[in-house]
């Protein structure tokens, strides 16, 4: 086991960050936490290498604790961290060598980990280039790379492609996707439903601090809504409300973009158009984003 | 025990890797500021000024100049340099997910400022002594030490404050109503009997004061050996206990 947490409970003041969660992430896993901005996550990742305390519960992180074992736990781990906190004024080399002494590298072998791995980022033509002048995605792909200086066994991955233009973004996945061939267990934060549908095996939605539910993407579309979405024109309204008081095998909620509509079955929605004459902008198979909203959307429409 | 002072020492290097990435302009001060300060008040108020406990005012500047330096390199590198550090660059956030914990960001951080206080105490004590003003200069290298056991509570009390205030201003506060004032008691520019008791009495607390008597005695070659003896013990002290109450409270900064 990765990372066993029970019942863990992190307070600030009397603001309850992480409250009560239970969860285990396995060896060889890709694990997500998926959540709102505020919801936990990174509080929960600051748990497992000790930044932040918590306040109940247990924690152990490769078996340790991380409230009096941080250093044992961090030589076997590698953390993405959410701010790429480089050094802007050195270079792309200068930097990886002092995180490579951070991490204990002997130093013999210091510059060739650190020339193998920005190779493996497509970073090797910048290594001699401030970090000042990098675009976005070649400091995230420096993190990247430091967080792999160490060689660990388990990668966390705190928001890495927030802010990432597609085709950075898709690069990432490849790399993630060949370190979790490899073998290496990962635990991922995002807010982007995509990405933890394209990368984890399982994950948990983590709302308020809590985890409001629990399995693998799949699994977890066809338990909270299965089926297909057909999104509508807001003008619309006034007869799909007439509809879904009709037909209740339909859900229906209504954003800016539009109403969407889930029904069971593929059929259902076109069905409309031959029976109702309603037209939908699209229809697509329900994804992660449609559990996400229905787990966290009464909270955020809170906040909003 | 050895893993976690070679950290520390790690993080000594990051510093001067970065540090040395703009030498001229972070030298600046330190050199230009007791280089100022000798030419207008040694040789501008030194013309009227002739007597000082028997010798020129120049002289008498010094010793005091020399062990300043390493308290404002020591101060302003734990305010503003390591508040910037961890608000603004969030380098901290970076490292503490390495083996390093806060126990080596605060001793490394402080081996760092100590260092610096020494090379540069040294660097003006040579300036100065090459214009004569040193009565031997083979006491030279001593003055490395003095400059380490002064930058070290200095910077201590620089983390204190860092861990205090709300924002970035606020040191400027803690500079005009703390480090500013004491610099003036410490018995750089006059010798401090002639103030009143009271303050007297507040200016032994700040280790500037013990760092000049101990220059002085270098400068001056008068009681070397008994002067580090007291003066240096207790530099000793204010060191331990600045720096336990600055780790204490900046840690709560970076571990909540």
């Amino acid at each position: 086991m990765m990372i066993t947490a029970k019942s863990l409970t992190k307070t600030f003041g009397n603001f309850t960050a992480v409250d009560h969660i239970d969860l285990n992430v396995h060896q060889g896993e890709c694990f997500g936490l998926l959540g709102p901005n505020g919801a936990g996550k990174s509080t929960f990742i600051s748990m497992t290498y000790g930044t932040v305390q918590r306040s109940g519960g247990e924690l152990l992180v490769f078996g340790h604790d991380p409230k009096t074992h941080s250093r044992d736990i961090k030589k076997r781990l590698g953390v993405v961290t959410q701010d790429n906190a480089l050094d802007e004024s050195l270079t792309v080399l200068e930097n990886m060598l002092i995180y490579s002494s951070f991490i204990g590298i002997p130093r013999h072998v210091r510059k060739k980990r650190v020339l193998d791995l920005l190779d493996y980022m497509n970073l090797t033509h910048k290594k001699d280039t401030k970090i000042i002048t990098l675009s976005g995605g070649m400091k995230r792909r420096l993190v990247f790379v430091r967080a792999l200086l160490g060689q660990p066994e388990l990668l966390i991955l705190d928001e890495p492609t927030t802010g990432l233009d597609p085709a950075i973004r898709h690069l990432l996945w490849g790399k993630v996707k060949e370190l979790h061939q490899q073998g290496t267990s990962i635990v991922l934060t995002t807010h982007y439903m995509h990405e933890a549908e394209v990368l984890c095996d399982r994950l948990v939605i983590m709302n308020n601090g809590r985890i409001s539910a629990e399995g693998s993407p799949r699994n977890m579309i066809h338990q909270h809504t299965p089926g297909y979405i057909g999104i509508f024109a807001l003008e619309d309204r006034e007869k799909i409300h007439n509809l879904s008081s009709q037909i209740n095998s339909f859900n229906a909620h209504e954003d800016s973009s539009g109403i969407y509509l889930r029904a069971a079955t593929l059929e259902e929605l076109t069905s409309l158009h031959s029976q109702h004459g309603l037209n939908p902008l699209q229809i697509r198979p329900s994804n992660l984003e449609d559990v996400f909203l229905k787990l966290t959307g009464q909270e955020l429409s809170d906040d909003a | 025990m050895l893993e976690s002072f070679k950290l520390c020492f790690q993080i000594t290097l990051r510093n001067w890797t970065v540090y040395k990435k703009d030498l001229i302009s972070n030298i600046s001060p330190t050199v230009a500021d007791p280089a100022l300060i000798m030419v207008s008040l040694g040789l501008g108020l030194g013309a009227y000024v002739t007597n000082v406990e028997g010798m020129s005012y120049m002289q008498y500047l010094a010793p005091g100049l020399t062990v300043a330096t390493a308290l404002f390199t020591s101060f302003f590198e734990s305010s503003y340099g390591f508040f910037v550090r961890m608000t603004y660059e969030n380098v901290f956030k970076a490292m503490l997910t390495t083996p390093i914990g806060v126990g080596e960001v605060v001793f490394g951080e402080m081996l760092w400022v100590g260092l610096k206080g020494a090379i540069m105490s040294l660097c003006v004590g040579i300036v100065l002594s090459i214009f004569g003003l040193m009565a031997n200069p083979w006491l030279i290298p001593f003055l490395a030490i003095v400059g380490f056991l002064v930058a070290l509570p200095c910077g201590a009390m620089g983390l204190l404050a860092t861990a205090l205030v709300n924002n970035i201003n606020q040191f400027q506060t803690v500079y005009s109503f703390i480090i500013a004032p004491l610099y003036f008691l410490s018995g750089i520019f006059f010798p401090i009997e002639q103030m009143p008791n009271a303050l007297r009495f507040l200016a032994e607390f700040f280790p500037l004061i013990h760092g000049v008597r101990l220059a002085q005695a270098i400068f001056w070659n008068r009681e070397v050996l008994s002067t580090f003896v007291l003066h240096g013990g207790i530099l000793v002290l204010q060191s331990l206990f600045f720096c336990a109450i600055g780790f204490w409270k900046i840690r709560k900064k970076l571990i909540t």
